[in-house]
């Protein structure tokens, strides 16, 4: 779980707070999805729950973080390492570069912790297998498409066996196919019960996968709540997100009254389709034909 | 790197190798004379690299690094080698004179020397496997680290260094000729320099959160074979090293 | 400008074919997006077009006149290529000398040059931060960067390479409009893409590539509505046309747009 309290952080080099009087609860097992502009302050709120941020990039910050029962603040970056992991934008830059095969650098991280040998085998090969990367175990890390690669830094944080999992936008530089690979992955954290902080994009993937959705602008939180209370919302545009095109049609639909009266706007595929369809039997007949 | 061939001398212990590459190098360097570190070249390294299967790519290797190193060697010595008389050959201001070509020939075999064996020691090792070595002998992490990561870092740098040298073109910078080449470098190092710091950045955060500098002694993944045999070896080649340096003081003070 | 590609067919030195015979032309001002699966040769082909990578076999022109011989600073003068990763291009000390590169380099005179800077400035929104250093900005900054000093230069043909890969929604309404002021313009805009929504609502054609082969050439409208497997594609399809395929229309759309279009008259939806 992820427990945040009163939180305020301001870089070194700046003035303005990157995070402001932030609060959040995640409870255990959820995936909590972060939205916003870019410099809205994901990545910040990422770093903060991984303790790389202040640890590592200095600033002043103020409240309390606590990750797992840990208290951030309390531990080193590579203590913490145990409890939580951090998924970066670039995956090229998360590879050790000091390993030479998938495996190898599945290992490093327990090498750096001491785990023995065997445990050590035994925990590699078995993320391997629940991420499909078997094949690809003896190949160069450099080796491998940016998606692959994604999928190697998830691996390299799964097979710590954290509690809580940040990700910052890792499907940001990465093709439909890699997407795919990384949502993939993602669904395998959850049944493991981890819990997981996702910044993203992708709104319609937001829509489908999250628990509880947390809007940040200008590092505030503006909105919170589930993808249905969120993700419908008219503000979503003013706070530098995109929102669904299945919401903005039936919101224009709603306004020349071809949205059922009282039905709340969609932000699935799936009730999109329930609310239109109650209205496009004639569509069928007549107007596709035009 | 020393992946593709696999022979005996492939599967040994990285520190075999690495004891091997050092022997030598000290055995050449012991006796002062070019009769010797040519001899040593002939007779071990040469063959070593037959039975590994990686002549072609060892001599390949030693034609592009140690040429320019033996030329560069015999054009220092041969011209200004301090306390040299007897003059071969006569250009204008410069003389070259015999001792310093006697004293660059042995130079530059005893480089050749020590360059085959460390080559033999790359070419016949995983990186991985050399790193898990330096580590189950207890060396410092950090240093690991860097030799690792220094291996992979030319290839990085060199695929980046293409892509900007591209875009760089495709906004109509011509790098034809001495000038334009030159010219192209000061937008070239900027993205390459500045990129290798966020790289750097954001790596050493990755690293962190995967528990690097944690306190407590490191494992290593891959366990590397070792055999009495090869312990037995390596006894005997550091005697040998032992004996070549004692040979060698012993006929200095004599 | 007329670009004509004819039986273009690429091996990479090691034997390995990564266009396999494309053949097509694009007549100035149009708007086409390049989709396809990973390895199908998007990249590929659109490197070809600055001259990056040499055909195998096979031609390129540019209004008649063969690419062969020409180096890509020749060919930027007619072709602008904005990379995918901004990284690779930025290298000057500020905003505007950045995007100054290119026209400096192409030759225009002082006066041309600082109107063209001004002017694609403004167009991505980057006027403000004229004299920022680009590595202190947000990747999406920096993208606008890139895709600025490539407008700058005020090619005919304007090459796209993943222009939406981490933008966020200011950003790509940014870029969008950027897309149809080319067009205004009469500027041919080629983008390689994977994102449906941005391909839907911004382009007119659709090039599918696969195997390093045309696979199908037409209208989106056409390719929207004929659409049926998506996940062959390896692509999501557009949240409308998804939306239009459920609903069982037998031409599904695209947009919005022609979505709220084809929705029956008000009385429907009071009688719902």
């Amino acid at each position: 779980m992820i427990n945040i309290k009163d939180f305020s952080f301001t870089y070194p080099t700046s003035t303005v707070p990157a995070l402001s009087d932030l609060d959040l609860d995640v409870p255990s097992g959820e995936l909590c999805v972060v939205l916003g502009a870019g410099g809205a302050g994901k990545s910040t709120l990422a770093g903060v729950i991984s303790g790389t941020i202040p640890h590592l990039t200095g600033g002043t910050a103020s409240g309390a973080v606590q990750v797992n029962e840990t208290t951030v603040a309390n531990e080193d970056t590579a203590h913490l390492a145990a409890h939580v992991g951090l998924v970066m934008q670039n995956p090229f830059n998360q590879i050790s570069g000091a390993r030479f095969t998938v495996r190898e650098e599945l290992a490093f991280g327990l090498e750096n912790l001491g785990v023995p040998r065997a445990e050590m085998n035994e925990r590699v090969n078995a993320v391997m297998d629940e991420l499909r990367l078997t094949h690809l175990r003896d190949r160069s890390p450099f080796q491998l498409s940016g998606g692959q690669q994604q999928l190697l830094a998830i691996g390299s944080v799964l097979v710590m066996r954290p509690a809580v999992v940040a990700l910052d936008e890792p499907t940001s530089q990465l093709d439909a196919a890699g997407c795919d690979l990384v949502f993939t992955a993602l669904s395998t954290l959850r049944q493991r019960g981890i819990t997981v902080l996702l910044a993203e994009q992708r709104v319609e993937r937001v829509a489908r996968e999250a628990d509880r959705v947390v809007v940040l602008e200008k590092g505030r939180v503006v909105a919170t709540g589930t993808p249905d209370e969120v993700l419908a919302r008219e503000e979503l545009e003013s706070w530098g997100i995109a929102p669904l095109r299945y919401t903005i049609a039936a919101r224009r639909a709603a306004e020349r009254h071809r949205w059922p009266t009282g039905r709340p706007l969609p932000v699935t595929l799936d009730s999109a389709a329930e609310g239109f369809g109650g209205m496009t039997s004639i569509v069928t007949a007549g107007g596709a034909t035009a | 790197m020393g992946t593709v061939p696999s022979s005996r001398i492939h599967r040994l212990n990285p520190l075999t190798k690495l004891t091997f590459a050092v022997t030598t190098t000290i055995c050449a360097f012991a006796v002062v004379d070019y009769w010797w570190p040519l001899l040593i070249f002939c007779v071990v390294l040469v063959p070593v690299s037959i039975a590994a299967g990686v002549l072609r790519r060892f001599s390949l290797m030693l034609m592009a690094l140690w040429i320019p190193v033996a030329v560069a060697v015999f054009l220092i010595q041969g011209f200004f080698f301090p306390e040299a008389h007897h003059v071969i050959a006569d250009f204008g201001p410069l003389q070259l004179k015999a001792e310093g070509v006697e004293f660059a020939v042995q130079t530059a075999l005893h480089i050749a020397v020590m360059m085959g064996g460390f080559f033999l020691l790359l070419l016949t090792t995983h990186p991985g496997s050399l790193m898990s070595t330096m580590s189950e002998r207890g060396i410092s992490p950090s240093i690991v680290y860097i030799v690792a990561a220094a291996l992979q870092i030319v290839p990085t740098l060199n695929r980046r260094a293409t892509s900007i040298l591209h875009a760089q073109q495709a906004r109509g910078q011509r790098i034809k000729g001495l000038y334009g080449r030159v010219r192209a470098l000061v937008p070239l190092i900027g993205p390459l320099v500045l990129g290798a710091f966020t790289d750097v950045s954001e790596r050493a955060a990755a690293m962190e959160t995967r528990g690097f500098g944690a306190t407590g002694r490191p494992t290593s993944l891959v366990a590397m074979a070792d055999s009495t045999a090869q312990r037995l070896s390596r006894a005997v080649m550091m005697l040998c090293a032992a004996g070549a340096v004692t040979v060698n003081v012993w006929g200095v003070v004599r | 400008m007329t670009l004509r590609i004819q039986s273009l067919v690429f091996r990479y030195p090691n034997g390995t074919t990564a266009l396999d015979g494309v053949s097509l032309s694009i007549a100035a001002g149009e708007r086409v997006a390049v989709i396809g699966p990973n390895g199908a040769g998007k990249s590929t082909l659109a490197r070809h077009l600055i001259g990056i990578e040499r055909p195998t076999s096979g031609s390129i022109e540019i209004d008649g006149r063969s690419t062969e011989g020409l180096s890509i600073a020749e060919l930027a003068a007619s072709v602008g290529f904005v990379f995918q990763n901004p990284d690779d291009q930025l290298h000057a000390s500020t905003v505007a000398k950045e995007v100054a590169f290119g026209p400096r380099n192409l030759g225009f005179p002082p006066a041309r040059r600082s109107q063209l800077v001004e002017a694609a400035l403004r167009r991505t929104g980057l006027a403000d931060l004229a004299g920022a250093h680009p590595h202190h900005l947000s990747f999406g900054e920096r993208k606008r960067i890139a895709l600025a000093s490539v407008l700058a230069m005020d090619t005919p043909i304007v090459v796209l390479d993943e222009p939406t890969t981490g933008q966020d929604h200011r950003s790509i309404q940014l870029l969008e409009n950027v897309v149809d002021d080319l067009s205004a313009r009469g500027r041919t805009v080629v983008a390689i893409t994977h994102d449906m929504e941005f391909c839907a609502e911004h382009f007119d054609r659709v090039i599918v590539l696969a195997g390093g082969r045309v696979e199908w050439d037409g209208p989106t409208e056409r390719w929207l509505a004929g659409t049926e497997d998506p996940a062959r594609y390896a692509y999501e399809l557009p949240q409308m046309t998804r939306l239009s395929h459920r609903l069982g229309w037998r031409e599904p759309v695209g947009t919005v747009a022609a979505f709220l279009d084809r929705l029956p008259p008000s009385t429907a939806g009071e009688s719902a």
